[in-house]
C-alpha cells in the first residue's frame, strides 16, 4: 500500500470518525409490533418532529441529534429488553421511554441501575412516587384527570350524583380511584361504581346498573375505543339520558366514528387539544404539514418530551445525567404542545387538563383546569 | 423418546455426562465471572425460565400425550406466589418459591382429576377453563393480588449470606435450575414412570391392560407439568422483579405450547431448543416489523405439517438415518421364567365366569354365559361373527363392565377391578387389532409389560432381563432396539405376547392371534402356542380359523348371538349339531318357514 | 321485571351470535373430528371484507355481501388445502395446532394490512331498533336471530333431506366406509369447509354492527361458542344453537346479579360444570372407544 491510499484511508477513517462525534444519539422505546404499533408510529413521529426542528436550531450541544429506536412489542418483558438494548449504549445520554404505565414499572429497576434521565408518558400516578429520581413525565398523570373531571362535573355541571364506570385494567382502576377520592372531597355523591372487563361485547348489565342507580352524571375511564362505542349505543338505545364527563377514549375520532350519535353532548378529559394553547396549535399545524394527518396525545407527548429534553441538556451544557435531571426540573412555565411545563420534584411536568365537548359530531374546546399543587 | 433407542455402551454414558457437566459448569459459571449487558442478561433470564415450564410440556404432552393449554396459569401461580410473598407476605424467596410450587401441584393435580372422564378436546377446553378463569381472578381480585397494577419490587434470594441480587449471580441460579429440571427430565423419560407415561400416550388402552395406572400416572403427569410451570414462574418473578396479570394469560399458554411443538415435544433437547428459538427468532426478526407476528403463525402451521417431532426432532431423524440400522450386538439371551405356575397342579379351575352379561341399551352382546378355563390348558373361544367373544374377552380384561354375573381368577373376584389391577393379579391380554405402543422400542414395550404392578422381578434391571428373555421366547431378541413400527404385522403380533408373557400371567387371554397372518406365520404362532402350553401356561383364545384352534385347543367354548350353546372337548364341541348349525345357518328353521 | 326482560332479550341476541359460529364449528367438527381454533377469525374476514368493499371502495351493501360470501367460499378453500388436509392422517393435536398457527396468521395478516383501527359497519336496518315497554329491541339482534333460525332449518333440510347431505353426514360418521362406498370425501370436506368458512363470513358482516370490526373480534367470541356447543352438546347442530343461546342468557343474567367483570368467568365455569358431570352435554351421546 503506498502512502498515499493509507493518508486517504486514513483521512476517511477520521471524518467518520469525526461524523460519528458530530451527531448525538437519544434512544427511544416505542412499540413497533404487537396491538399498539399504530400509537408507535404517531409517537416517532412526535418526536421525530421534534427532532427536525432540533436540529434546524443548531442541534444538542452543537451536534446534530439522531434517534435510536427499540421496539417493545407492547409487552412488559419486550420493554425490559429494549430499554436495557438501548443502555448497553454508553453514548446514549437520555431517553424516550413508555406511554403505557405497566412498562414503565417493568423498566424502572433497569432505569434506576443506569441512572440517566427517561421521560415518560404514562398516566399512573405511582410511577413518580416509585422514589426513582430518573422518570420524567411529560402528560398529567391520572390524579389530575380525575380532579378535572370531578371538578366540572361539580362545580361547571353542577351534578352531585355520580356513576363511576371503569375498565378493570390499571388504567381503568386507578381511574376509578382517583375519580372516587376526589368527588368524595368535593361532596359529591357516588351512587355506582361499575367495572367490565376490557371487550366485553355487550354492555346491557352494565347500562341497566346505570339507570337503575338514578346518577345524573357518568365519569368513565375507558381504554378500548370498540367498548367505548358499544356502551355509547347501548346506553341510549336503553334511554339512559346522563351528561357524561370521560376519559381521553371518549373522543378519539374512531370513538365517534364507532359510537355517532350516541357520543353527542358528552363532554371528555383530554391532555392533548390543539385549541388549547398557542403552542398546541403551532404544533398540530407543523404536525398536519409535515404528516398529512391530524396529531393526538401520542405524538404530542414525545414532541414535548424531545423539545423539553434538547433545551434542559443546552441549558447544562453537558450530557452528565446529574446535571441534565436538574436543568429538565428547572423547567418552568415552558409552553409545550400539552399544556404548560411546570416540573415538580417528583418529576412530573404537567398538573391539569382540557375539558373537550362533543357537539354533535366535532370536538369543541371548553377549558383548560390547572392545579397548583 | 428416539424410538431407536440403542443402549449407551459404557463409554458413551461416560462421554455424555462429562460434556454435560462441563457445558453446564461453562453455562453457569460465564454470567458470574463475566460481565454482561442489561440485554443479554434480562434475556437469557427471559429464555432460561420459559424453558423451565416448557419441560413441563415435555412432561405432560410429550410423555404423556395429554394437551395442556394452563401452562401460563401455573407459571403465574409461581411468579405470584413469589411476588406477593417477597412483598406483602415480607417471606425469604425460598419458601415463597416452595409455596408457589406447592400451589401450582395442588392446581396442577385438580386438573388431572378431570382426566378421569375426559380426554382430547374436552380435556384441552377444560385446561383452557381454568387458565381464563384464573386470569381473570388475578386481575379482578384485587385486594389479595393487586389486580391490573401487578406488583413491583419482588425480592431475590440469598442462600448462607451470599446474595443474588446481582443480575449476573441470579442468572447463573436460573441457567442451574434449567440444567437440573432438563437432567430430571431426560431421566423421568427412561425411567418406570417415564415408560407407563408413554405408555398412555401412544395406546391408553393397552396400557391399562398391561397393567399401568392410566388416571394415576395422567394425574402425576399434569402433577409434574404444574409444579415446573410455577418454578419457571417463581424464578421468573425474581428476574424481572415486576410482574401484572396480562403477562399469564391464555395467548402465554399458547405460546408455551408452540415453543414445545416447534423444538419437539417429546424430547427436553426439543423443547429447550424451541424455548430458544422462540425467544431470539423476535429479537433476529426485529427487521420484519408488523409482519413477524403474521410469519409466526404461517411458521407454526408449517412446522406442523413438514416437521411434526419439531426442529430437534427432525434432526434427530436426520442423524438416524445417516448412522443406519442398529447393529444388535449378541447379548445372552436369559430363559424366560415361565414355569412357576405349572406345581399348581392341573386341571383345577383358574378363572370361572357365573352368568356374565353385557348389554349395550337393548343389545345382548354376551347373555348370561357360564365358562370355566381350567389350568395348564388352552381354552378356546369360538362362534360365528357378531356372538360376543371379542366383548366377553373385553368384561374378562375389565375394559367393559359387565351387566351382571360373577368372575373369579384363581379363587378371588376380579369383577370389581379396573384393567390395571387384573393384570395385577395376572391376567395378560392381546388384541385383535395389535395394540402396541407405536414411539417406543421393542424392548421398552416388553419392559413395560414385565413392569406390571405385582411381577416378581429385581430391580430395574431385572425388568429388562425379563423382558430380553420373552423377546427371546418368541425369537425377537436381536430385534429388541428397533423401533416397534418398524417390524412386520406377523413381528409385531409376536411382540405383544412377548410383552403379555414379560408379565408372568397366571392366565393369557388372546384375542384372535392368528387374525392378519399368512399360513406360514400361523404355523409359527401354533408352534409357540404349543410351547407355550408345554411350559404349563394357562390360555384363554379365539380364533376363527378352525385349524388352528382344533390344533392347540384341549378345550372348546362355542358362543352364539351372545349365549353359550356348546362347551367340551374340540371332537365333540365341533360335531355338535347347534354348533355347525350356528356357522352354516339354520336348515330346519328355514324349511319350516 | 323490566329488567330481566331486557336482559333475557339481549342475552339471546348475544347468544345467538356464539350460536352461529358454534354452527360453524360443530359442520368441520362432524365431518373431520377437527377443533378449528380459527373459526372465530373466519367472522373477522367476513367483517373486513365487507369494510373494503362497502366502506373503503363504496360499493353497495348488497353487492358487498355476495362477494364477500364467494370470497369466503374461496377462503375456505384455501383454508383446507392448506391447514387441514396436509394433515388430515395425523391425530387431533398437531390439526388443533395447526389451526392455532392459522389463527395467529390471520390476525396478525389483517393487521398488518388494515392496521389495529377498529372500523364500523353500518346496519341491515337503518333503524337502530325499537321498543316495547321497559324492552329495547336492537334490530340487528333480531336480523342474527331471525338469520340463526333459518340458517338452522336450511341446514336441517339440507342434511336430512337431501342426498348430497346424507353423503356429508356419512362422511363425518365413517370416512373409510364413505370412501369405500364411493363417496368423494375429499370432496365433500372441501365442501364443508367452504360452508362453515361462508357461515362463519356471514355471521362476522351480522356481527360486526353491534361489536364493530376489529382484528380481535372473532377470537373472544371463539372460544365462548366452542364452550357453547360442547355444553350443547359436541357434534349436534341443536346442541350447538341451544348452547348458543343457553351461554348468552347465563353470561347476561351473570353479569348483571353476580358480577360484571367476571363475566367472561360464567362462561368457562358452566363448561367446566358441564365437562365435569355431563361432557357429553345436553344432547350429545357418549362415543366409546372399540377396545
Amino acid at each position: 500500500m503506498t502512502f498515499r491510499t493509507l493518508a486517504f484511508a486514513a483521512a476517511l477513517l477520521g471524518a467518520a470518525a469525526a461524523h460519528a462525534a458530530d451527531t448525538i444519539k437519544i434512544g427511544m422505546v416505542t412499540p413497533i409490533t404487537g396491538p399498539a404499533a399504530e400509537s408507535g408510529r404517531f409517537q416517532m413521529n412526535g418526536a421525530k418532529l421534534a427532532l427536525e426542528q432540533i436540529n434546524k436550531a443548531g442541534g444538542i450541544l452543537g451536534r446534530q441529534v439522531e434517534l435510536v429506536i427499540e421496539d417493545d412489542q407492547t409487552t412488559n418483558p419486550g420493554a425490559v429488553l429494549a430499554f436495557s438494548k438501548l443502555a448497553g449504549d454508553a453514548s446514549i445520554p437520555a431517553f424516550i421511554g413508555s406511554i403505557r404505565s405497566t412498562q414503565v414499572h417493568a423498566m424502572a429497576p433497569d432505569i434506576l441501575k443506569t441512572a440517566k434521565p427517561v421521560m415518560i408518558g404514562g398516566t399512573d400516578p405511582q410511577l413518580t412516587r416509585l422514589g426513582n429520581p430518573w422518570l420524567f413525565r411529560f402528560r398529567p398523570n391520572d390524579i389530575y384527570s380525575a380532579r378535572v373531571i370531578a371538578d366540572y362535573g361539580v362545580n361547571v355541571l353542577k351534578l352531585k350524583k355520580w356513576a363511576i364506570v371503569h375498565s378493570t385494567d390499571a388504567f381503568g382502576t386507578n381511574g376509578m380511584k382517583n375519580l372516587t377520592e376526589a368527588l368524595t372531597k368535593l361532596g359529591a355523591t357516588i351512587v355506582l361504581t361499575q367495572g367490565y372487563t376490557n371487550n366485553s361485547q355487550d354492555f346491557t348489565p352494565v347500562a341497566l346498573a346505570v339507570k337503575q342507580s338514578g346518577a345524573d352524571v357518568m365519569g368513565t375511564y375507558m381504554t378500548f375505543e370498540p367498548d367505548q362505542g358499544i356502551f355509547a349505543k347501548q346506553l341510549r338505545q336503553l334511554g339512559v339520558t346522563v351528561s357524561w364527563v370521560g376519559s381521553p377514549t371518549t373522543v378519539t375520532t374512531t370513538a365517534l366514528k364507532l359510537a355517532g350519535p350516541a357520543l353527542f353532548g358528552s363532554f371528555a378529559v383530554v391532555d392533548f387539544n390543539r385549541d388549547s394553547s398557542p403552542a398546541a396549535k403551532a404544533f398540530a399545524d407543523l404536525y398536519e404539514s409535515t404528516y398529512k394527518s391530524a396529531p393526538d396525545v401520542f405524538g404530542s407527548w414525545t414532541y414535548d418530551a424531545m423539545t423539553i429534553l434538547a433545551r434542559a441538556i443546552n441549558a447544562a451544557k453537558s450530557t452528565d445525567p446529574e446535571a441534565i435531571r436538574k436543568a429538565i426540573l428547572a423547567t418552568q412555565g415552558f409552553a409545550g404542545a400539552e399544556g404548560t411545563y411546570n416540573f415538580d420534584q417528583n418529576g412530573d411536568g404537567l398538573h391539569g387538563y382540557n375539558i373537550v365537548r362533543n357537539d354533535n359530531g366535532t370536538i369543541v374546546f371548553d377549558k383548560h383546569v390547572e392545579f397548583k399543587d | 423418546m428416539s424410538a431407536d433407542a440403542r443402549p449407551a455402551s459404557p463409554t458413551r454414558r461416560v462421554a455424555g455426562a462429562v460434556v454435560f457437566v462441563v457445558a453446564a459448569a461453562v453455562t453457569i459459571a460465564i454470567p458470574l465471572v463475566q460481565p454482561m449487558p442489561a440485554y443479554s442478561l434480562n434475556l437469557l433470564m427471559q429464555a432460561s425460565t420459559y424453558a423451565i415450564a416448557v419441560f413441563g410440556l415435555t412432561i405432560v404432552l410429550g410423555y404423556t400425550g395429554q394437551i395442556n393449554l394452563a401452562q401460563a396459569a401455573f407459571f403465574g401461580l409461581g411468579a405470584y406466589s413469589v411476588a406477593l410473598g417477597t412483598t406483602t407476605l415480607a417471606l425469604p424467596f425460598w419458601v415463597a418459591l416452595a409455596l408457589g410450587i406447592v400451589l401450582a401441584a395442588v392446581a396442577g393435580a385438580a386438573l388431572g382429576l378431570t382426566t378421569l372422564r375426559l380426554g382430547g378436546h374436552y380435556l384441552a377446553m377444560v385446561t383452557i377453563s381454568f387458565q381464563t378463569i384464573l386470569s381473570l381472578v388475578l386481575t379482578n381480585w384485587i385486594a389479595v393480588t393487586r389486580g391490573p397494577d401487578g406488583i413491583s419490587g419482588i425480592k431475590r434470594p440469598a442462600v448462607f449470606g451470599y446474595s443474588f441480587d446481582g443480575s449476573g449471580a441470579y442468572l447463573a441460579l436460573c441457567i442451574a435450575s434449567l440444567w437440573l429440571v432438563g437432567f430430571l427430565v431426560w431421566r423421568l423419560g427412561r425411567s418406570r414412570l417415564g415408560r407407563r407415561m408413554q405408555a398412555v400416550r401412544d395406546n391408553e388402552l393397552a396400557a391399562g391392560v398391561v397393567g399401568v395406572d392410566t388416571y394415576r400416572t395422567k394425574v402425576a403427569a399434569f402433577t409434574l407439568s404444574a409444579v415446573l410451570g410455577g418454578f419457571g414462574g417463581g424464578l421468573f418473578a425474581g428476574g424481572f422483579r415486576y410482574i401484572s396479570p396480562d403477562q399469564f394469560s391464555f395467548a402465554e399458554s399458547v405460546v408455551f405450547l408452540t415453543m414445545a411443538l416447534l423444538g419437539g415435544v417429546r424430547s427436553p433437547f426439543g423443547t429447550a431448543l424451541g424455548t430458544a428459538l422462540l425467544i431470539l427468532l423476535p429479537e433476529w426478526l426485529r427487521f420484519l416489523k408488523v409482519v413477524y407476528l403474521a410469519v409466526y403463525g404461517a411458521a407454526v402451521i408449517l412446522i406442523m405439517v413438514f416437521m411434526p417431532e419439531g426442529v430437534w426432532g427432525f434432526v434427530a431423524a436426520l442423524v438416524r438415518r445417516v448412522r443406519g440400522p442398529s447393529m444388535e450386538t449378541a447379548v445372552p439371551v436369559p430363559v424366560l421364567p415361565l414355569t412357576k405356575e405349572t406345581a399348581q397342579g392341573d386341571g383345577t379351575v383358574l378363572l370361572s365366569v357365573r352368568g356374565i352379561s353385557k348389554h349395550f341399551g337393548g343389545l345382548k352382546a354376551v347373555d348370561a354365559v357360564d365358562l370355566e378355563v381350567r389350568r395348564n390348558g388352552v381354552h378356546a373361544l369360538i362362534g360365528p361373527n357378531g356372538s360376543g367373544k371379542s366383548t366377553l374377552l373385553n368384561v374378562l380384561s375389565g375394559l367393559y363392565v359387565s351387566s351382571g354375573g360373577e368372575i373369579a381368577l384363581a379363587g378371588a373376584t376380579i369383577g370389581a377391578l379396573p384393567p390395571h389391577e387384573r393384570a395385577a393379579r395376572g391376567l395378560g391380554r392381546t388384541f385383535q387389532n395389535i395394540r402396541l405402543f407405536t414411539a417406543m422400542s421393542v424392548l421398552d414395550n416388553v419392559v413395560v409389560g414385565a413392569e406390571r404392578p405385582g411381577n416378581l422381578i429385581d430391580g430395574g434391571h431385572g425388568a429388562h432381563a425379563l423382558a430380553l428373555a420373552a423377546l427371546g421366547f418368541v425369537g425377537l431378541a436381536d430385534r429388541a432396539h428397533r423401533a416397534v413400527g418398524s417390524l412386520s404385522y406377523g413381528h409385531q403380533r409376536r411382540v405383544e405376547i412377548a410383552r403379555a408373557l414379560a408379565g408372568n400371567p397366571t392366565l393369557l387371554l388372546l384375542d384372535e392371534p392368528g387374525a392378519g397372518l399368512n399360513h406360514a406365520e400361523k404355523e409359527e404362532l401354533v408352534t409357540l402356542l404349543t410351547r407355550l402350553k408345554g411350559h404349563g401356561l394357562t390360555i384363554l383364545i379365539i380364533d376363527h380359523d378352525m385349524n388352528l384352534v382344533e390344533k392347540v385347543a384341549d378345550h372348546i367354548t362355542v358362543l352364539n348371538f351372545g349365549r353359550r350353546i356348546a362347551d367340551g372337548a374340540p371332537g365333540e364341541v365341533l360335531r355338535h349339531p347347534d354348533v355347525i348349525a350356528a356357522y352354516l345357518g339354520q336348515v330346519n328353521a328355514r324349511a319350516a318357514a | 321485571m323490566g329488567i330481566a326482560l331486557q336482559l333475557l332479550f339481549t342475552g339471546l341476541g348475544v347468544g345467538s351470535i356464539y350460536a352461529l359460529v358454534a354452527l360453524g364449528f360443530v359442520l368441520i367438527y362432524r365431518a373431520t373430528n377437527v377443533v378449528n381454533f380459527a373459526q372465530g377469525d373466519f367472522a373477522m374476514l367476513g367483517a373486513f371484507a365487507m369494510v373494503v368493499l362497502c366502506i373503503d371502495l363504496g360499493w353497495p351493501y348488497w353487492l358487498g355481501i355476495v362477494l364477500t360470501v364467494v370470497a369466503m367460499a374461496l377462503f375456505g378453500v384455501l383454508f383446507n388445502l392448506g391447514v387441514y388436509y396436509p394433515l388430515r392422517h395425523r391425530s387431533f393435536l398437531p390439526v388443533i395446532i395447526s389451526t392455532i398457527g392459522a389463527s395467529i396468521l390471520l390476525e396478525n395478516g389483517v393487521l398488518a394490512a388494515y392496521g389495529p383501527r377498529p372500523q364500523s359497519l353500518p346496519g341491515i336496518f337503518t333503524n337502530q331498533g325499537f321498543s316495547v315497554g321497559p324492552v329495547f329491541f336492537d334490530s340487528q339482534y333480531l336480523s342474527i336471530l331471525a338469520v340463526t333460525v333459518v340458517a338452522v332449518a336450511l341446514q336441517y333440510l339440507f342434511f336430512e333431506r337431501t342426498l348430497l347431505g346424507k353423503k356429508m353426514q356419512a362422511v363425518s360418521q365413517d370416512k373409510e366406509m364413505a370412501s369405500l362406498l364411493g363417496i368423494p370425501v375429499a370432496l365433500l370436506i372441501m365442501l364443508t369447509f367452504v360452508y362453515s368458512a361462508t357461515l362463519g363470513g356471514l355471521a362476522g358482516i351480522l356481527v360486526a354492527p353491534i361489536l364493530f370490526v376489529s382484528v380481535q373480534m372473532g377470537a373472544s367470541i371463539a372460544l365462548k361458542a366452542f364452550a357453547a356447543s360442547i355444553i350443547g352438546g359436541f357434534g349436534d347442530v341443536t346442541g350447538a344453537i341451544v348452547g348458543g343461546l343457553a351461554l348468552g342468557v347465563i353470561e347476561t343474567f351473570g353479569a348483571a346479579y353476580v358480577s360484571v367483570p367476571y363475566k367472561d368467568g360464567f362462561a368457562f365455569l358452566v363448561l367446566f360444570v358441564f365437562l365435569l358431570f355431563r361432557p357429553q352435554g345436553i344432547f350429545g351421546e357418549r362415543v366409546a372407544e372399540k377396545a
